[in-house]
């Protein structure tokens, strides 16, 4: 193969990766059905647009060209380029025609997309509420039963295939809840309501990201979904329901009377404890999340010691504060969380 | 060209004054102080007290209510509107004490009984002697630190004697006995834990051989309960819970709710989202009643924590409604719930006075209840079958109540929401009538209302759970309701449901009330006045000026010289009154939670106190 | 001056007045260093038998007092630890009122600090074991806001919830009482 050929097939072969990759956080995800049908539409401009585009940029060489030859006749004399260019006047026309009638095709394209998506999502059946905050994001699932709710915590469960509509309520300033893989943005507003409604067509891991600028650690403000077969779901879902379990061993017992009676109660909830704070995240199943800090680190003994100890040098600003625990505290009290599974 | 402008200027200014009044909805204002007479005074055949909760009256008071039935009515009657107006001071006391006074003196054989807001010490008072010296004090002591979980200033609400002892509970959750001759201490229980955000407020009622007992602290986060201690020894003897799972509430196979929607197995947990009745409120600080043919206790239960309703989607059962329990064993006998899902803090916690009342041309054993949700109910106390619930005020926080299903019809329009203010809520948080109980004549038939008329703004938050302090989630503001008038004594006639008579006041009437068989009515004001009502018509006869404003329940006796006296305690404070007695700012609208804008001119009008009126017909 | 001199002069003088607003306060994430304790406070008026000892306010004051951040910040706290709960925005119910010049047990920030860290009798709690001490002091500073005491451009300037008291930057400036004005 020659240099040149070689070359052109680098960026082939990225765009061939492109398409067969996971998609874990990409507006090419097509994991939902909103994300799909945004992806169709998408395509759909691509190219009506590409056409146009180079359409726009062959009759601009054109027409650069054509000034450039040398002596050729000045057209634009008076009287003279009415009649010399009956041309002009079709290639006008017709030109007006095939753009007009592009618009047009975007236009019943961009209808089309969203009605499927709204249709898509007329017929809800599971509804959760996701109450943005600086920066976590409080995810609680509503049940007509009201005891069998969950609240949880940056991180999200869903069944695929099931409509869900996601209710967006924020407790200070506006996020926007942004999970490219699945759906668009949708903004949470203080002292609004808004919601959004997603199909999810595969299962996966997806990851999520606030996409309107909310402070300090507006950057660490991720958010997981998980999509799972509908019965693996259910059990998700009776599993958060359980309270956290008794700690067995002395240091999570000696954990377990730190985070009660100390700081931590204060702004968490354990179901299942005394402690009932709802100015943090629940932490009733937190050893069971993919990351901590809504994002800011993958879960892992390691980085949950390194939070517990000075949360403020790893997400500084967070509302987290750097207790300043004993060593054998800190032990106590990780070991007692990696229980709450 | 001026005629034509000149024209239009005249309509526009007469569009304008048509379209400003329009917009003003208070009818006219009432002469403050002055009664509105509806109809006549009802003759014929009405309401009676229940005969066997309401016993002939012997001169004393023994427990606040005057009776099981709590009718606060006096069958004494040499006062009588000729004469009321000669009533004069017979002697004063002092308790050193400046936080409200809500609790009524009791009166035993010669011996007068006050039991004072904390440090919550009690007084015996010798009345045969002149100037009535005080016989022993008994100072309970309770933690200073308790102080800082009671919501609604540092009340006691009052004692009760029964066979030789004085019965009265602290404000650190301590239930105390005391021999009435000796004040010695004869037992002492704590069934409160202040660390919990408890206290206890209320007076105990003992009856069938039980001191019966509630907590406080709805706004506090607490898990309500009532208790009933054995009379001779303080021992627990069961307690009954308000939330959670059907053993703890003591529901058992004898609990029949009259409605559907009360009906259902562990509703105290069901109606909550997992975990939420655990400090979901429903405390027990009001006025429980005592039917000794049946041997039920009936009590209403306090508002569902915390204020923000987002945080507790459900019915919130048992909370803001009205139990009937056996008093030996605890056993739930029948529930009604007032307000569902309550959104207002309208805690049903109100008197509920035991009357018996002619139906189809027979006696019906009912339940008359002034609820703080704006509507008298008058209830089969076998049952609790909702046979009437009318407004006695003004009221659009609700609809109505549908008789059939017995549910309360909510005002969407009036939904409280997180992130949103609501405005122009009536009745407001207290109610169209707080704790303050009304009493009820038995010779005219009428119930006594000293009420609110009280609207607010609420905005509700997200309240963040922390034992030990307040659990609300909630600014509010309030403000007088339609006329102006922040208060109204009405007399309510409760088989025909109308008022018949009502006095506008300026200032929230947070004063009970009390009727002689003499034909009057007394009742205080916030800022000190102590005023004698004719009975039938609400003439105004006789006031009286009291050193600080009077929350506390009057009472009338018969004095070991055989004439009738009048009493009560003057000293402003309450949840109305805590601007004086606590020494609010008033330029903070949202404090007291929201009361201090309602009364913002009251320490301008009275000041705080403690002192004891005892009024009689000079000689 | 020729025009690029003029120029220059300009740039060097808007230069000076930018980074001459840099470092107005110090917002840090952590109190330094960690796990400090909370300071006595005494008031001015204590009797000191035998002789006046010279006091010097706590050196961390300065790292809160008039802090825009510590203010700001200890808003939120204040909400949060249902501060707002007993004491409301300022005019007090089951505590008594912050927004007045009348304090039981001191009005400095070292003194509110003091209070909010040990409790006080009469049924203040005691926060030492719940908040850290970069909260405490945060919570102090806002305190002393509600009162008027920090200056306009440090403090709050929107309230969070339904007050309709004058907003705290309109608020008139007024002297603290440092010492205990308020009748028991």
């Amino acid at each position: 193969m020659t240099v040149g050929g070689r070359a052109s097939v680098v960026p082939l072969a990225l765009a061939a990766s492109a398409c067969s990759y996971q998609h874990y956080q990409s507006t090419f995800g097509n994991a939902a059905t909103e994300a799909r049908q945004f992806n169709i539409l998408f395509v759909i401009f691509l190219v009506i647009c590409a056409i146009m585009y180079l359409a726009v940029i062959a009759f601009l060489v054109a027409s650069i060209a054509r000034r450039r030859r040398a002596g050729e006749a000045n057209t634009v004399e008076e009287g003279r380029h009415h009649e010399s260019n009956p041309l002009m006047r079709t290639a006008l026309i017709s030109w007006g025609a095939v753009v007009g009638s592009g618009l047009v095709a975007l236009a019943i394209a961009s209808f089309i997309a969203d009605r499927s998506m709204a249709s898509a999502a007329a017929n809800e059946k599971l509804s959760i509420t996701v109450t943005g905050n600086q920066w976590w994001w409080d995810v609680q699932y509503n049940a007509g039963d009201n005891s069998k709710m969950v609240r949880t915590a940056n991180e999200i469960h869903l069944p695929v295939g099931v409509p869900v509509r996601i209710y967006l309520k924020s407790n200070d300033v506006i996020h926007s809840f942004w999970v490219p893989s699945l759906a668009g943005k949708q903004d949470l507003i203080p002292g609004r309501d808004t919601d959004i409604t997603v199909v999810p067509r595969k299962v996966g891991i997806y990851r999520g990201q606030c996409a309107e600028f909310c402070g300090a650690e507006h950057a660490k403000m991720a958010l997981v979904v998980d999509v799972d077969s509908y019965r693996d779901f259910i059990k998700w879902w009776q599993h958060q329901l359980q309270p956290a379990p008794a700690p067995a061993t002395p240091l999570a017992k000696a954990g377990y009377a730190f985070v009660t009676s100390r700081n931590c109660s204060v702004c968490h909830a354990i179901a299942g404890t005394p402690a009932s704070g709802t100015v943090g995240p629940d932490l009733t199943h937190f050893a069971s999340r993919r990351t901590i800090a809504a994002g800011a680190m993958p879960m892992s003994e390691g980085n949950l010691y390194g939070w517990v100890e000075d949360p403020q040098s790893i997400k500084p600003g967070s509302k987290m504060p750097t207790i300043g625990l004993e060593p054998n505290e800190l032990h106590a009290v990780v070991a007692y969380l990696e229980t709450l599974k | 060209m001026q005629r034509v402008e000149y024209l239009f200027t005249a309509l526009g200014a007469s569009a304008a004054c048509a379209a400003l009044s329009a917009c003003n909805r208070s009818p006219p204002k009432q002469q403050l102080g002055s009664a509105t007479v509806y109809q006549a005074a009802p003759v014929g055949d009405h309401a009676v007290a229940a005969p066997a909760a309401s016993p002939a009256d012997d001169g004393n008071w023994v427990m606040p209510g005057k009776d099981y039935a709590a009718t606060r009515f006096s069958a004494l009657n040499q006062v009588t509107p000729a004469n009321v107006s000669k009533l004069a001071l017979s002697f004063t006391f002092s308790t050193a004490t400046t936080h409200g006074y809500e609790a009524p003196p009791l009166v035993v054989k010669g011996t007068m009984y006050l039991i004072t807001p904390f440090p919550n010490y009690l007084y015996a008072l010798d009345l045969t002697k002149p100037g009535a010296p005080t016989k022993w004090v008994f100072k309970p002591k309770p933690l200073a630190a308790s102080q800082g979980v009671a919501c609604c200033d540092t009340v006691n609400r009052g004692a009760a004697y029964d066979q030789g002892r004085i019965f009265f509970n602290t404000l650190d959750g301590q239930t105390i006995a005391v021999d009435a001759n000796s004040g010695q201490q004869v037992w002492r229980t704590q069934l409160g834990d202040i660390q919990k955000g408890e206290t206890i407020t209320m007076a105990p009622l003992v009856a069938g051989g039980k001191v019966l007992v509630g907590n406080s602290g709805g706004e506090m986060g607490v898990r309500g309960w009532i208790a009933a201690l054995d009379e001779g020894s303080g021992k627990l003897a069961w307690r009954a819970y308000n939330t959670g799972p059907d053993k703890d509430v003591l529901i058992g196979p004898r609990f029949k709710p009259f409605y559907k929607s009360d009906q259902g197995k562990d509703l105290g947990v069901k109606t909550w989202p997992p975990e939420a009745w655990k400090i979901g409120g429903g405390t027990v600080w009001g006025w429980p009643s005592f039917d000794p043919e049946t041997h039920l206790i009936y009590y209403g239960v306090g508002n569902p924590g915390p204020w923000n309703p987002d945080q507790r989607p459900g019915d919130n059962k048992w909370t803001t409604g009205v139990f009937a329990r056996d008093v030996s064993t605890g056993e739930a006998v029948w529930f009604y719930q007032t307000t569902p899902h309550d959104l207002f803090d309208h805690d049903d916690i109100n008197e509920i006075i035991l009357a018996d009342i002619p139906w189809k041309g027979q006696r019906r054993p009912v339940l008359f209840r002034p609820a703080r949700a704006g509507f008298f109910y008058v209830q089969d106390r076998r049952t609790g079958q909702v046979l009437s619930a009318a407004p006695y005020g003004y009221v659009n926080g609700y609809k109505g109540v549908d008789l059939k299903t017995g549910l309360i019809i909510p005002n969407h329009d009036k939904d409280t929401k997180v992130g949103r203010v609501v405005r122009d809520i009536c009745p407001a948080a207290p109610g169209l009538k707080d704790w303050n109980p009304s009493a009820f004549s038995p010779v005219t038939g009428l119930v006594y209302i000293p009420h609110n008329n009280l609207c607010m703004d609420f905005g509700a938050m997200q309240a963040n759970y922390i034992s030990g302090t307040p659990y609300v989630g909630a600014d509010v503001k309030m403000y007088a309701g339609p006329g102006g008038n922040r208060g109204a004594f009405t007399a309510w006639d409760p088989i025909r449901q109308r008022k018949v008579w009502e006095i506008p006041e300026d200032l929230p009437l947070w004063s009970p009330a009390l009727v002689t068989a003499g034909g009057v009515v007394f009742y205080g004001t916030m800022d000190g006045w102590f005023k004698a009502i004719d009975a039938r018509t609400g003439k105004q006869l006789w006031r009286f000026k009291a050193g600080s404003g009077i929350i506390g329940q009057p009472i009338s006796y018969r004095g070991p010289d055989g004439r009738q006296y009048i009493a009560f305690v003057a000293g402003v404070g309450g949840w109305a009154g805590a601007v004086v007695s606590a020494k609010m700012d008033t330029r903070d609208p949202t404090g007291a939670l929201g009361f201090a804008n309602a009364v913002k001119d009251l320490p301008m009008k009275t000041t705080a106190g403690g002192m004891l009126y005892v009024f009689t017909l000079p000689r | 001056m020729s025009s690029r001199c003029r120029a220059s002069f300009a740039f060097i003088a808007v230069a000076a007045l930018v980074a001459g607003a840099c470092n107005r306060e110090e917002r840090h994430s952590r109190a330094k260093p960690i796990g400090e304790t909370v300071p006595a406070g005494e008031s001015p008026d204590t009797i000191w038998p035998g002789g006046t000892v010279p006091q010097t306010l706590d050196p961390r004051a300065k790292l809160y007092d008039n802090n825009a951040p510590a203010i700001s910040q200890g808003q939120q706290l204040f909400t949060q630890m249902n501060c707002v709960g007993c004491h409301s925005h300022g005019g007090g119910g089951m505590g008594p009122a912050l927004m007045d010049d009348e304090w039981r047990y001191g009005g400095r920030i070292d003194q509110i600090a003091t209070s909010i860290a040990e409790g006080r009798p009469n049924g203040m709690p005691s926060w030492r074991s719940k908040l850290t001490t970069d909260q405490i002091w945060q919570l102090a500073a806002y305190v002393r806001s509600l009162s008027g005491q920090p200056s306009k451009d440090a403090v709050s300037s929107r309230a969070e919830a339904m007050s309709n008291a004058t907003p705290q930057t309109l608020a008139p400036r007024e002297p603290a009482h440092t010492s205990d004005t308020a009748e028991q």
